[in-house]
């Protein structure tokens, strides 16, 4: 798409003299492979990762076979490897942060492009939401290993344990670290990404809608509920799963609170682990070709896990909006 | 960020030393007897273990021989092997030698020199509020229990009975482990395979293992935070770690039946208790002796045997004969243990097998 507008950029006005305008043509196609070669060069990048990230984790498949998305055995003693534990947290997680950053970012955002109230506060709420986007997952990981751990043992879990301890999810003893733990740390570092997002969007939507539907008599809060969020449904679902995006891939900030521990546990103060953990946590001291290989396995299940869900998301994009505006 | 700081002011303290110390840094011949090595850049990389000691010794020996620099990327036991066996490095570092798999990779057995660099041992730190350091005691069956999740509770009567005069609470264990590939989990687990048969049989020993009870944290500074942080915790730590860190850590009975607090010193008895050592035959935990602190190791450094470059070879076999003598007193300064004698010996007749096109190239006596 890029290209047309370019090109039909660089295309002379007809009235310009025929030598000048065969150097143009000339330009024009020089920019058309420098752009081709560009997206082959992409396509053969992503070709080199997926080989790359194969061809190593062939003695784990060849060995353990499908039957690794179901063995929960991580013992790289008996060099026996299974991935259902690490695909478990990294999906409990990712929920968790998903389930406490939507509602919160959607409002924030909603606040931030909607209230006209508070027009002083906005440009520094602003500021600080960027801010927070900008801070490196290591030093969120750090302030969560550091505060965030003791917080949650001392007064979280047993709130929760005390006032919800009738759900198997808040059974059992805290101690700090876990998939709760890490679900709130994913949390908090995907909430600018979502505010960010759904403001921009909440923010495109035309005005004419807003003053059609106050001037039919809606409260503010019938527009939002009615006009505003339906319309910016395909924007805010792109915001929600690029933030899905970050949580499953993210790294170092959950390796330090989530326990480092293989196992799958009903209560969300048990300690786990996540799919990018074992490999951050495992690479550099796994020797044998069978151990290294189902570290690459674990890389290739987290790149399907990734592309599942893009692909689940174009899907519902499509449906809820027809293709026209699935650009979103 | 600790080790940052460590690292800090242990080059503070190296630069006082070198600068109150010794006067003739580059002439010829100082130390023991051996010539000035030639002006080389070496290039290594592996265990996070000794590394602190590694950054010590490389910075004592440039300010010693300034045309010498000596790079060391404390990328794990694994990375050393593997950049070794690719020849992206000089030398390579690994808390446990190469094993036979390993050196065929790397061009078989007679290819490779391994020599033991430095020796560490290991605490079983603890955090309990009015149980102060060195109090708790524990053998070697309370310790297995600990791990295999038959010992939950710290009043547990298997506990009590070798703390008679000590309060244990009533407080559930949280077991800390590491959860990255690691010599120091080697060494632990080594341990406990030797004087647990039923971990031997459930667990095993290796870098990683699939653990029964606890949690993971990445590297000796997080195990030893998590630790200080949980109350109730236990976890085994590199005993540097321990002691700059000013936690609690307890008495462990030896192979002798004996209680010590782990030290550099009981590193060296464990050490001196075993004449020889190769890189099949290594291990020293659970060792005989009145003194002996039971879960220690030694590290090792691996270089080819056939040096392709003879001045960078020279410069290194130079470094390395330095390293296991008279380096060895930076060990001391980051809480790892000098080399027991035999050691030393064993490395230098090793280092003398190193040849460039058929010349061997450190020129020292031969130990006697």
């Amino acid at each position: 798409m890029s290209r047309g507008t370019a090109a039909e950029r660089i295309v002379p006005p007809p009235l310009v003299a025929a030598s000048r305008q065969r150097r143009f043509v000339s330009g024009d196609r020089v920019f058309s492979v420098i752009a081709y070669a560009a997206a082959g060069l992409i396509m053969l990048i992503a070709a080199i990762f997926i080989i790359a990230l194969l061809v190593p984790a062939l003695p784990a498949v060849t060995k353990f076979g499908l039957g690794f998305f179901t063995s929960r055995t991580w013992d790289p003693v008996r060099n026996d490897f299974g991935a259902l534990a690490p695909i478990y947290g990294t999906l409990v997680t990712s929920a968790i942060a998903l389930l406490i950053a939507f509602p919160i970012g959607l409002g924030a955002a909603l606040f931030l492009a909607e209230d006209a109230r508070l027009q002083l506060l906005r440009g520094p709420l602003s500021f600080l939401i960027e801010l927070l986007a900008g801070i490196p997952s290591v030093v969120i990981g750090l302030w969560a290993f550091f505060i965030l751990t003791a917080l949650m043992r001392d007064h979280v879990d047993p709130f929760l344990n005390h006032t919800l301890g009738f759900l198997p999810l808040f059974r059992g003893t805290a101690s700090g670290y876990g998939f709760l733990t890490a679900g709130l740390v994913l949390a908090i570092m995907v909430l600018p990404i979502m505010i960010a997002l759904s403001r921009d969007v909440i923010r495109a939507v035309p005005r004419e809608l807003r003053e059609a539907s106050l001037a039919l008599g809606a409260t503010n809060a019938e527009t939002t509920w009615s006009v505003i969020l339906p319309y910016a449904r395909v924007g805010i679902t792109g915001a929600v799963l690029l933030s899905l995006g970050r949580a499953l891939g993210e790294t170092i900030a959950v390796t330090m609170v989530i326990g480092n521990n293989v196992q799958i546990s009903a209560s969300l103060f048990a300690t786990g682990y996540t799919l990018p953990s074992v490999i951050a946590n495992e690479f550099t001291e796994a020797n044998g070709n069978v151990y290294l290989g189902s570290l690459f396995y674990l890389g290739v299940v987290l790149v399907v896990i990734t592309i599942v869900v893009n692909v689940l998301a174009r899907l519902l994009i499509w449906r809820f909006s027809g293709s026209a505006r699935a650009t979103a | 960020m600790k080790r940052v700081l460590m690292a800090a002011s242990m080059g503070a303290s190296i630069l006082v030393a070198a600068c109150g110390g010794t006067t003739a840094t580059n002439t010829p011949a100082t130390g023991a007897g051996t010539p000035v090595p030639p002006a080389a850049a070496l290039q290594g990389t592996g265990a996070t273990f000794p590394a602190p000691f590694y950054d010590a010794a490389r910075f004592a020996y440039n300010l010693k021989y300034s045309q010498v620099t000596i790079n060391y990327n404390p990328l794990g036991s694994g990375a050393g092997i593997s950049a070794l066996t690719k020849k992206v490095v000089d030398f390579g570092a690994s808390d446990v030698p190469m094993n036979p798999t390993e050196l065929t990779a790397a061009g078989g057995a007679d290819a490779v020199v391994q020599i033991a660099s430095t020796l560490g041992t290991e605490s079983l730190a603890y955090n309990l509020s009015g149980v102060s350091n060195g109090q708790l005691k524990l053998t070697p069956q309370t310790i297995a229990g600990i791990f295999l999740g038959t010992i939950k509770n710290w009043n547990d009567p298997a506990l009590a009975a070798d703390n008679s005069g000590v309060t244990l609470p009533n407080q559930a264990i949280s077991v800390v482990h590491r959860s990255d590939g690691s010599g120091t989990t080697y060494i632990f687990t080594d341990y406990l395979s030797t004087v647990s048969a039923d971990w031997k049989s459930k667990v095993g020993k290796g870098k990683s293992v699939s653990w029964p009870v606890g949690q993971g944290a990445k590297g000796n500074e997080a195990v030893a935070t998590t630790i200080k942080q949980t109350p109730g915790a236990i976890g085994y730590v590199e005993l540097a770690y321990v002691l700059q860190t000013n936690m609690t850590q307890a008495s462990l009975q030896n192979h002798d039946g004996k209680f010590v607090i782990p030290s550099p010193e009981g590193a060296t008895a464990a050490a001196g208790q075993y004449l020889s050592i190769n890189p099949t035959q290594f291990s020293i935990v659970d060792a005989p002796g009145p003194k002996s602190a039971p879960i220690s190791g030694y590290s090792w450094l691996m270089l080819y045997k056939d040096q392709a470059d003879k001045t960078k070879g020279t410069a290194l076999v130079d470094f390395l004969d330095w390293l296991v003598t008279d380096g060895q007193q930076y060990a001391l300064n980051v809480h790892y243990a000098g080399l027991p004698a035999n050691i030393v010996k064993d490395d230098i007749i090793s280092l003398k097998t190193v040849t460039s096109t058929g010349t061997t190239l450190l020129n020292v006596p031969a130990p006697s």
